[in-house]
């Protein structure tokens, strides 16, 4: 386990600021009250194997303690992994974490939920509610009608109205 | 040739040689015009040298010669001029501990006579060093005395004094030396002697001793510093295999201290910061602008000017503005 280098670090960032937008630097700054010690600590980003996870400090503390082949490979929640290539893909297990905190959100209709939880794309036919000022390459975050978070994906030509 | 010499001749008279320095000179030289050229320049001064030469040349002939091995042989008079000295004259050093003590006491040194008479084998005895005066081993008995316990060794006990005297005697001496350094009067054969005090310069000029780390450090660089990087070279019999094989990498680290570390934090703004530099979508606040560079300016300028409110002296005086002629409205 070790933290991104600088490079590492920009991709990661960009590809998080696609969703969150200025609100990238609260998820780094939140205080997170986890750990034993009465300070709360912050969160940091941590790469163990191609993946990323987003922890708090305490728990990146006491994860040193476990060797690394032992470390079954969660430390916090993963947010997506490095490409063999260099390139980094978000996962899903990152859902959760940006959803809170993402810009865009896009609410589909209860018959195109299951079309798009198979792997298709949203058409706009299907969208429901959309956030305003969403534009092509923003990232957002697929709600169901029930505000449960469904996926993320990317905006895609996106017009007025 | 006749007008060479005649030339010699004639201007030779002036110059003054001194043999001890081999040096030549001529009070009255000066150049008759500004040379034009620099080529010109040149001539002039080679052929001027090549007249003081000569006259080096004439007067160490004019020696009188004996015939060494390989040509005659001519001893050159003492110099005429005196030339600086180079180095500075020996600082005074500081008094040693002795001395001060002797100074305070009215201590004055007496002359010693080379040989003495010692009490215990009836003979004149060296003051020091082999078959001396006064010597521990010529001492058959040892009275005792009533303070004596009945398990003490007095003969050990003398040796062991006198290993404290020699003990307390060296810890003195290097301590006068060490004062000595201190004002830079050191006697010089212990300033040749101590590689570890720098002559010259400070101490970061002193040639350091490479460690085992450094040559094994090194030697890994020069294996990989093949075609291939080190991999497909035979390897020579005893020779290790390198250390840290493969591209070298620095991380941060994992868990840094407390809280999530300066460094990786400094990282993590600057990314930050640019990202969001770049996709800044509000307009831009001129006034807000303004007043930044306004202060920036400011904060430079007081930086300035305490930096540089040292040697007021030799600054030169502040600009004089003449008044100016715009009104303001």
């Amino acid at each position: 386990m070790r933290p991104l280098d600088e490079k590492e670090t920009t991709m990661v960032f960009e590809t998080l600021f696609k969703f969150t937008g200025p609100n990238l630097k609260h998820l780094l700054e939140r205080p997170s009250a986890e750990g034993p010690d009465a300070e709360p600590g912050r969160y940091c980003l941590r790469l163990h194997k191609n993946r990323v996870f987003y922890a708090s400090e305490s728990l990146v503390r006491r994860a040193t303690a476990v060797s690394r082949v032992r470390l079954a490979g969660v430390v916090g929640t993963p947010i997506g992994k490095f490409t063999h290539g260099g390139a980094f893909h978000l996962t899903v297990h990152a859902l959760d974490l940006l959803a809170a905190h993402a810009r865009r959100r896009v609410w589909v209709k209860p018959d195109t939920e299951r079309s798009f939880l198979f792997g298709n794309s949203v058409p706009k036919s299907a969208l429901a509610r959309i956030t305003e000022n969403t534009k092509s390459g923003d990232g957002v975050v697929v709600m169901s009608m029930a505000d449960v978070p469904l996926g993320l994906g990317l905006g895609f030509r996106v017009e007025e109205g | 040739m006749a007008e060479e010499s005649a030339a010699a001749t004639s201007t030779s008279t002036n110059h003054e040689v001194d043999l001890g320095h081999l040096m030549a000179y001529d009070p009255s030289h000066h150049l008759a015009a500004v040379p034009s050229s620099r080529a010109e320049l040149r001539e002039e001064c080679l052929r001027k040298a090549t007249e003081l030469a000569q006259a080096v040349a004439d007067a160490l002939f004019a020696l009188p010669a004996t015939e060494g091995r390989d040509g005659p042989v001519v001893r050159l008079p003492p110099p005429a001029n005196r030339l600086p000295r180079e180095k500075h004259l020996p600082r005074p050093a500081p008094p040693t501990k002795w001395e001060a003590f002797a100074k305070q006491k009215g201590i004055v040194n007496r002359k010693k006579n080379k040989r003495t008479w010692d009490e215990q084998t009836n003979s004149w005895k060296r003051n020091y060093g082999y078959d001396r005066v006064n010597d521990d081993r010529d001492i058959p008995i040892i009275e005792a005395k009533m303070t004596d316990e009945p398990g003490d060794d007095p003969f050990a006990k003398r040796r062991e004094e006198k290993k404290g005297r020699v003990d307390k005697q060296e810890k003195n001496r290097l301590g006068n030396l060490r004062n000595a350094a201190k004002v830079g009067a050191l006697p010089s054969h212990i300033q040749l002697a101590a590689t570890a005090i720098p002559i010259t310069g400070t101490k970061a000029d002193l040639p350091r001793k490479s460690k085992k780390e450094d040559l094994e450090n090194v030697a890994g660089m020069a294996s990989s510093a093949t075609a291939s990087g080190g991999k497909f070279d035979k390897k020579l019999p005893g020779e290790k295999p390198l250390k840290k094989a493969g591209k070298h990498r620095k991380f941060l680290p994992v868990a840094e201290g407390k809280g999530m570390g300066n460094l990786e934090k400094q990282q993590n703004d600057k990314i930050l910061n640019s990202l969001l530099a770049k996709n800044f979508e509000e307009p831009l606040d001129v006034s807000k602008a303004i007043t930044m560079y306004k202060v920036k300016k400011d904060n430079n300028r007081r930086k300035e000017k305490k930096s540089s409110s040292g040697s007021d002296k030799l600054k030169p005086g502040k600009k004089i503005h003449k008044k100016s002629s715009k009104k303001s409205a």
